[in-house]
This record gives C-alpha cells, structure tokens and sequence, in this order.
C-alpha cells in the first residue's frame, strides 16, 4: 500500500515564505519551540526535525499554523498560547527551512554570477539556462526551483554520491571498434540510448556493442568553491539560485 | 435446430466448477494465482524456448479510464474478464473484443484492484467501497453487492477473491490507517457472510496478549494480497500485512500477532489451525502478504507438504505446512542490515539500533520491500523458485502520531531512498528447498515495484518491468529469449491460456491488457 501514499506525499507543495516574516519566525521559533524540537528547526531530544527531506503530513501555511496554535492531539505537541502574529513567523520560518533556493534570499551579485556561469566556470559546455549553452548535463533554467539552497551549494562544492538518471556516463565499443562516449538518456536489457559528449544522439542495442562500461564519476567537477574566489562563487550561487519558472512572491 | 445451439452455448460460457477450480483445464487461468498452489506455473508448452523467439502481440485491449492496472486477467473458456476499481471488463480471449463492460457507480476511487474470481455463470469483485459484487458472467449484470465493510471507516478492498467451496474468501485493507483486517468467507449465491476471521486477535483471544494496552484496537493486519489453498487439508494460506502505526512501534510493545504473519485457517469454519510470524513487532512497514507457495516435495529425509514465501523482509521461508514448523531460512537479497540470521524456530536475530528514529536509520531492505506484491513462481521441472527482488535501502524515520478514526494514515512516519544504496531490481532463481542462488537476471534501470512472474512447461519464465519491457527468459539459466516493449510501466502479473488450440501469453501494461501469440 506504500507507493499510493508516496504519490500523495508527492503532490503537495508550498507557497514561498516571506523572508522578513521567516527571519522573525527563526528567533520566536528558538526561544519557543526547542524544548523539544531542535535548534534552528533540526532534530531535537523529543520532536522530529522541520526541514530537511522528510516527508511531511502538514505542508500549507494553514496546516502549519493549526498545529502550532492548536497543538497536535494524542502527541505531545502542544497548544501554544504564541499570539495569531508570531504563531504565522514560526509557520513561515519552518516553510523556509522546506524552501528551494529561488524562495530564500541568498547574497551576491547575478549579473557577475552569470559572468562566471558563461564564463570562468564553463558551465554551460555542459549545462543550459534559458536556451544557452551544452546539453550534456542538465538544464538548469528552474534549479532554484527544485533544489534547496544546500543542495545547489553542495552540487557545486562536493562530488556527486549518486548521479541522476539520465546522465550517467558511459562508454560504449561497437563491434567495429567505434568508440561511443556520453551519458545514458535512457536503457534497459536490450538497448540505449546515448547522448555523446559532441550533442548527438546514438540509438544501441546491446548485441550491437563489443564493451559497454560505465565510469563512475560524474561529469560533473566539484570544487568550485575553491576554483572561483568567495565573491566569484557567491555571486554564481546567487545567479542559480534565482534560476526558477516560478514567479518570484 | 438453431434454438439447441443457442442453448448449448449459453450453458458453456463461463462454466465454472468447483472441480475445474480444483483442477483447471490449463486452457484456462482461473484464479489469481493459477491454481490453489500458487505456483504460477502452467502446463502449456505450446510456446518454448525453441521458438518463443517468433512470439508476436496479436491484440491489445485499452481501459479507457485506466492509469496503471495491477490486475491479473482471468480466463474461463476463452473469454477473459479484466478489472480495475469499480470497473470489469469481459474480453473475447482470442481477439481482445470487449463482450460488456461494467462500472459501479456512485465509483469512489481508489485503487489498486487486482482482479476477479469466476465460479458458476458469476464473476466476483470486491471494491473501492468496501462492498463484494456478483456479476453474470455473460451480461455483467449485476447479481448482488454485498458490503463486507464500512468505506466511511475508511475500509477497501484491493484483493481478488479466492473460491473455495462455493465460497467467495475476501480480504479488506488498509492496514497502514490503524484498520484492523481479517479474512471473510461469503456465500457465492447470497453474499452472506459465513465467517470472519481477525487478523487482529480481541480481548480474552489467544495472541491479544501480544499487543501493549489497547494498541490491538488500531492493529493493522490487512489481507490485501490473495492467499493459497490446500484442498487435502482444507487449509487456507495467508500473508497478513502491517502492525500499526507502522514506524512507531513505542505504543504496541509485543509481537504484535498476528500481523506480518502467515496463517493457516479452516477453510469451512475461518478457524485458526498455526501461525509463523515472519517479522514479530515488526518497524519497517514489511507486509507479509507475499504469496505462499504450496509444494509438496522430499525435505529432511521425507515427503512433505511445503509451503515457501520470499517475503518483503529480505528472507526467504520454507515451512511444513501441515504443521507451520519453520524447516528453512535464508536471505535472497545480499542488502539486509536489520537481522543477523534466523533462530533454528525461524525467528529472526534482530541487529540492535535498525529501527526508525528521529533522524532516520538506514535500513535494508527499504520498506518497498525485498519484494513486494509481484509475484513468485515455481517451476517443478527446474525446482526453481523465481522472485522478483529489489535489492536497496531505505532511511526509515519515526514521530508521533495519532489514530483518526475515517481511514486517515496512520504510520508514524515513513522512509525515503537511502542514496548510498540506489534501488535495483533482479528476477532471481532460488533452490527451492535451501534458497540458493542459482541464477540472476538484472532488470537494467529498473528500481522497484514492478510485474510477477509466470513460469511455463515450455522452459520458459516471462518477467515484466517498470519500463514496460515483457521479457522470456530460459527457466534454466535466466537467459533473455524474447521481449517486447508494451509502451507502458507494467506492475500486473502475466498470464498464460489457449484458445482454439493456440497459446496465449497475455498481461496488463499501463491502461492496456497485452495478449502475445506465435507469429503465424
């Protein structure tokens, strides 16, 4: 019965936060709430943690401040007499810490950030925003949209643990010793499909390839904190981070 | 002349006897499972591994409103009735046309529903509304509708029924809402209700001790899966699923009988003859409603009726199932971090610390399970027992929570993907008796949740995929024969069936029903 609830889990989203409202509700929430929930909204000695990646049962501002203000029958999270005012910071605060990047307000300079993105950086050989730059890896035109701020920071200073579908690379011989060099769009038992490093696409079968090996690091670097300076990285960060087909609250 | 004719033909159609229930003419595919063993093995070798190879679609029937069936087509003499909730299909079996459909309306939705049964001129669906419906077999008219429980509860019933004796054995879920389940015996011709037997035992019932307070009142223990019969014994054979709240087991301290449990029960009284539990107080949301497989073979010296189930837990169980007695025990997914091994009784040797906490607890295997409602089978010329395994873990977290009574969820939270250990799937070929690997077959890039198994006498097994892909493997050595894409993500069971002298291989892809013949 577990995949029908992940699909509901799945479908529900929020509104982005306001940040001053947010910012408030940090510090009511750490004076109010960390008896039992954990400093800044993580884990705590008898309350789950509020950001991060679970999956959460109340997700809409108004769920959020029902519990808040009502307390959570047969837990023991209780009624809180916060006044309606600071109950909404808290509620606000805890959807920020839910939030992808394009909803919190990260420091730099975008246009400079875009600079590097086109430039320094090299990322567009592989990655797309809005139409410009490589296809190799993926577009990134709505990342602040579906990754969070650690996310995007993470992608960009630690190598990948596991690498997405659909850009895993590979290596493909042909029985006639063409050598096929991409990342995986799509595969099964009996065939591929490659995007090579030049942009084209190759359609294999499997009987058709002498070797087939898949390296095991991602095409993408890591490091750019450390190839950029902190400005330069800060303002590429900021760049990504407003890189969203939502519209901005 | 012509009147004789119309006659003959109408008392045909669908016929359906207890004695063909008991031993079904290999034409046809009358129930769930094939046959009361569960084997899902069928004795057609009309297609083999000689010529599987030239194995073409020849129909495809689209469900309209379908967005992914999970139903096993039943066929009784050459027409096949295919379900999804609130909706039945009657299909020409040689040509895919549709004879009648029928809808229950007001539908509420929810699904899976995993199919029918057919006994006499009658076609048997449970239903989204917790109600057991009797059909014509010929018309689809609507017999009678019989409500097996309280939908406002929150009750529904995904299973296919099981006949057994002219009655119509149902299941009910969700277990995961704090419901608790049972399995139910009703008259085919009426819909009475003949017993019930609860999966959750009450106040002053052996095994109630097993649950801290009144944690028994919200148990879980649902039957969404159908089960095995042994018509020597008489017995039935079922796989009970979740204690809850699933992730919490804080407020129902004990064993929790008789969730995660496979039980043996009367089939004339519902009584209960012994229990094995699988996962006693179980944490992780491992249903233990996988499909027993009913063997009688030679183990330890003599012959004995076996019963084996790769269950969701990682293990694999051989057990008497004259008796319950555990005779054998091992792993058949290499990612298992939460049990040490079994005890010489079966019991599993918990690891101390893999259990869901605030934070989160790797766990292996996740909660979708080594394997899951795809189902095994058995083949008695290799004495292979094939599943579909999901090797992958899970990070499985805990919090309070509460029961609402209304069928709202009740799991004290869940898990997500660990991601140091990405989900994959495997079909595998186990010794049946000792549980050793003896082949594998990578389903490339599929991860979980995907179709059963049907195993054939012409050497064949034929396994589908998430992505669509039904493939023929070579029962001995695992080797692809054959395949073909549906189109769609398949999570049905294949079925095999003959028609006017020709086999049929067919099965639920996405909104489809897909039957595959011998090019001609």
């Amino acid at each position: 019965m577990r995949f029908l609830l992940i699909l509901c889990a799945a479908a529900g989203m929020f509104a982005a936060p306001d940040p001053k409202l947010a910012a408030a509700g940090r510090i009511v929430y750490n004076r109010a709430c960390t008896m039992c929930h954990g400093l800044d909204g993580a884990v705590g000695d008898r309350a789950p943690a509020l950001g991060a990646q679970r999956r959460y049962l109340r997700r809409s501002s108004q769920e959020l401040f029902n519990a808040i203000k009502l307390g959570i029958p047969g837990t023991l999270m209780p009624p809180t007499p916060l006044s309606d005012l600071e109950v909404n910071q808290i509620a606000a605060f805890i959807q920020s810490l839910r939030a992808t990047a394009a909803d919190v307000e990260v420091p730099g300079n975008t246009a400079r950030g875009e600079a590097i993105f086109h430039g320094k950086g090299q990322c567009t050989e592989c990655h797309t925003i809005r139409g410009r730059g490589g296809i190799i890896g993926p577009d990134l035109s709505d990342v602040g949209g579906y990754l969070r701020l650690e996310e995007l920071r993470a992608a960009l200073t630690t190598p990948k643990e596991s690498i997405p579908r659909g850009f895993r690379p590979v290596r493909l011989t042909t029985a006639s010793g063409e050598v096929i060099d991409g990342v995986v769009k799509n595969e099964n038992n009996f065939s591929l499909q490659i995007l090579t490093r030049d942009g084209g696409l190759k359609m294999m079968l499997r009987e058709e390839a002498r070797e087939i090996t898949y390296p095991e690091q991602s095409l993408m670097p890591a490091g750019y904190d450390k190839k950029l300076t902190s400005e330069e990285f800060q303002d590429l960060l900021a760049f990504l981070s407003r890189q969203s087909r939502r519209p901005r609250p | 002349m012509k009147l004789l004719i119309l006659v003959w033909t109408a008392t045909l159609t669908a016929q359906v006897t207890g004695e063909h229930l008991l031993k079904p003419d290999p034409a046809n595919w009358l129930h769930y499972n094939g046959q009361y063993h569960s084997q899902r093995h069928s004795a057609l070798n009309q297609v083999h591994t000689g010529n599987v190879s030239r194995l073409a679609a020849k129909w495809i029937f689209h469900v309209p409103n379908a967005r992914q069936l999970q139903n096993v087509p039943i066929i009784a003499n050459g027409i096949m009735y295919v379900s999804q909730p609130n909706e039945v299909y009657a299909l020409d079996a040689r040509t895919g046309r549709q004879i009648w459909a029928w809808f229950r309306q007001p539908a509420l939705q929810k699904g899976p529903n995993r199919g029918v049964a057919v006994y006499g001129n009658r076609v048997f669906v449970t239903t989204p509304d917790a109600h057991l419906v009797a059909l014509d077999a010929r018309t689809g008219s609507e017999l009678w509708a019989s409500k097996i429980a309280e939908a406002s509860d929150g009750y529904w019933s995904p299973a296919a029924p099981l006949i057994v004796k002219g009655k119509v054995i149902a299941g009910i879920a969700p277990g995961d809402h704090g419901l608790n389940g049972w399995l139910g015996a009703y008259d085919a011709n009426t819909g009475e209700r003949l017993w019930r037997w609860h999966s959750i035992p009450r106040p002053g019932e052996p095994g109630n001790e097993t649950w801290a307070g009144d944690s028994w009142k919200t148990g879980g223990g649902a039957t969404w899966l159908t089960g095995s019969y042994d018509p020597e014994l008489n017995l039935l054979y079922w796989g009970i699923g979740n204690p809850a709240p699933d992730f919490d087991g804080d407020k129902r301290k004990g064993d929790n009988l008789y969730t995660e449990s496979i039980v043996a029960l009367d089939a004339d009284t519902g009584k209960l003859k012994w229990y094995f539990q699988n996962t006693p107080h179980d944490v992780h949301d491992w249903d233990s409603v996988e499909i027993p497989v009913l063997v009688d073979a030679e183990l330890r010296g003599r012959k004995r009726k076996l019963l084996a189930q790769a269950n969701r837990n990682g293990f694999y169980y051989v057990l008497d199932r004259e008796t319950g007695e555990f005779l054998h025990g091992t792993p058949f997914v290499r990612l298992l971090n939460w049990a040490s091994g079994l005890t010489k009784e079966g019991r599993p040797i918990r690891v101390p610390g893999v259990v869901p906490t605030l934070q989160g607890t790797k766990t292996c295997p996740a909660t979708s399970g080594a394997t899951n409602w795809m189902s095994p089978a058995y083949n008695p010329d290799t004495g292979y027992f094939y599943v579909v395994a999901q090797e992958g873990c899970g990070i499985n977290t805990k919090s309070a929570d509460t029961f609402r009574p209304g069928g709202f969820p009740f799991m004290g939270t869940g898990y997500i993907e660990s991601p140091e250990e990405p989900w994959q799937m495997y079909v595998r070929a186990l010794d049946y008796t000792t549980g050793k690997l003896q082949w594998e077959y990578k389903q490339i890039n599929s991860r979980r949740y995907g179709a059963g198994l049907l195993s054939t006498a012409g050497g064949l097994l034929f396994a589908g995929d998430d992505q669509g892909t039904l493939t023929a493997l070579d029962a001995r050595t695992g080797r692809p024969l054959w395949h073909f894409n549906t189109g769609q993500q398949i999570k049905g069971q294949p079925v095999t069936y003959r028609v006017a002298g020709r086999q049929y291989v067919a099965i639920a892809a996405g909104s489809n029903v897909v039957a595959f013949g011998l090019f001609e």
